[in-house]
């Protein structure tokens, strides 16, 4: 190779490694957050996530950014509304925005919302009734090399109306870096310990622990697409070593009135197993049913029963049958 | 011959750097003209998910067809839950860049409003309509596909 084509040579596997190692040592320390045990149902809470920068950046380049920060609370929480996120650094305080929904995160085409749902999920949650909402701080902030510093994002929320157990998301990043799936040096996330809501009425909704059965979506009316599921391995039951088990239903509505029941064992009625001793049965309720146009279910009562019938297992694996109200709110 | 070493590699590192900054926007002066979204014909669903949860497996999508027809009605054989129930008109909200759209079932005054997105997925052509059916927080989208007449 001759002398000049080998320095560019050379010039180039240097740049190249340089880039690499400057992106391997650059990026946020690891978030950690401070979340209550408990709280009483509708009393505003702080959440405070600690996290920090370590900029290792090649001199005098600089690298400009703005701070992103994410929640993962129930829907019924209504976070977009009320949640007010603040943070403090050496560098200066701030508040933070919420993303618009218009805005798109550029790697995955959905909102910043979404795309923080999609990459980071309901963590170790176990029911699936949350958002995540994405903040940004208002003002852009400018590191040089080895400027490190920590800093609080703090996050104020009323928890809502409905007594829960539920591990709350967190999510710390860089706004110039999006949410790259192969990236984990400038996105953060944390799943809190277990945060109690007690004081309200109505049943726990337990975000936490398996459930001997759940109804999926959490919120729906009889014209969504309803998933029900049963557990078996949450606790013995009367169902125990069977494989086949089946949905055995009764619709009610407004007043109380029976509606429509279904009592068959049959395809319409089988469960499917989906692996871990967990069954599942995905339908419409009005077709289900096949309810009047006029004709509203209000609520449901089921069992999980074995291929004969005769064996059931209802609520808390009692001869009551597992409830389920229809309901947007 | 030593100039020659030294102008050749720079002669070729500049015309790649060139090739580099060359992407001018000539592309964007050529002047277009959206072509008007055409959405007739027979559509069977090819996909479905429940807040972004795949449920097309597990439901039985086969029977389910909406049509387009060129007169601006549509027709449902209907056996999955959809965001109208009775045939009637439909309409883009706008012809080159569509966002919504807006279907009027027979009988009732009310547009119903669909998320519309007009995808090519794997080479086909998808129809892809966004919309709530219970709860306002529980997000629909129907993927579909226009079907063979020939099959």
């Amino acid at each position: 190779m001759k002398p000049v084509t080998r320095t560019l040579v050379y010039l180039y596997l240097v740049i190249g490694l340089g880039t690499t190692l400057f992106l391997v040592h650059c990026g946020l320390t690891a978030l950690t957050v401070t979340v209550p045990e408990r709280a009483n149902v509708n009393e505003r809470v702080t959440f405070v996530m600690h996290s920090g920068a370590e900029p290792r950046i090649e001199e005098p380049g600089t690298y400009t950014t703005q701070l992103l920060a994410g929640i993962m609370v129930p829907k019924s929480w209504n976070a977009r509304e009320n949640a007010v996120l603040t943070f403090t650094s050496p560098k200066g305080n701030g508040v933070m925005r919420m993303i618009p929904d218009s805005e798109i995160e550029p790697v995955s085409g959905v909102s910043w919302h979404q795309a923080a749902k999609n990459m980071f999920g309901i963590g170790p949650n176990l029911v699936d009734d949350f958002e995540w909402i994405v903040y940004r701080s208002t003002q852009a902030y400018t590191f040089r090399n080895n400027e490190d510093i920590s800093f609080d994002v703090n996050v104020e929320c009323n928890v809502g109306a409905e007594n829960m157990l539920v591990r709350l998301g967190f999510y710390v990043g860089s706004s110039i870096e999006n949410l790259r799936p192969e990236d984990t040096d400038y996105k953060k996330v944390a799943f809190s310990q277990v945060f109690e809501v007690t004081g309200g009425e109505g049943d726990l909704i337990d975000f936490v622990n398996p459930q001997l059965a759940s109804v999926q979506p959490v919120r729906s009316l009889d014209n969504d697409i309803i998933t029900l599921t049963f557990d078996a391995g949450v606790t013995q039951t009367a169902l125990e070593g069977q494989e086949d088990i089946y949905l055995s239903i009764r619709g009610y509505d407004d007043a109380g009135n029976l509606v429509a029941e279904i009592n068959e064992r049959s395809g319409k009625t089988r469960l499917t197993a989906v692996g871990g001793k967990r069954y599942r049965i995905d339908f419409w309720p009005r077709s289900y049913f096949n309810v009047d146009q006029n004709q509203r279910i209000a609520r449901l009562e089921y069992f999980y029963t074995d291929a004969t019938g005769a064996q059931r297992v209802g609520y808390g694996n009692t001869e009551e049958p597992f409830t389920y109200t229809f309901r947007c709110q | 011959m030593m100039k020659i070493n030294v102008i050749l590699p720079v002669f070729l590192l500049l015309v790649g750097l060139t090739g580099l900054s060359s992407c001018e926007d000539n592309v964007a002066k050529v002047a277009t003209v959206e072509a008007e979204k055409d959405i007739t014909g027979n559509w069977k669903v090819v996909k479905l998910t429940r807040n972004g949860e795949d449920l097309s497996q597990r439901l039985d999508l086969g029977g389910f067809r909406i049509s387009f027809h060129p007169d601006g009605s549509y027709t449902l054989a209907n056996e999955l839950p959809f965001v109208v129930h009775a045939p009637g008109t439909y309409q883009l909200n706008d012809p080159q860049y569509p966002f919504a759209l807006l279907l009027t079932p027979e009988g009732g005054d009310d547009n119903v409003a669909a998320g519309f997105q007009f995808p090519v997925v794997k080479g086909k052509r998808q129809l892809s309509l966004t919309f709530s059916l219970g709860c306002g927080n529980n997000t629909y989208q129907f993927n579909f596909e226009r079907e063979n007449p020939e099959l």
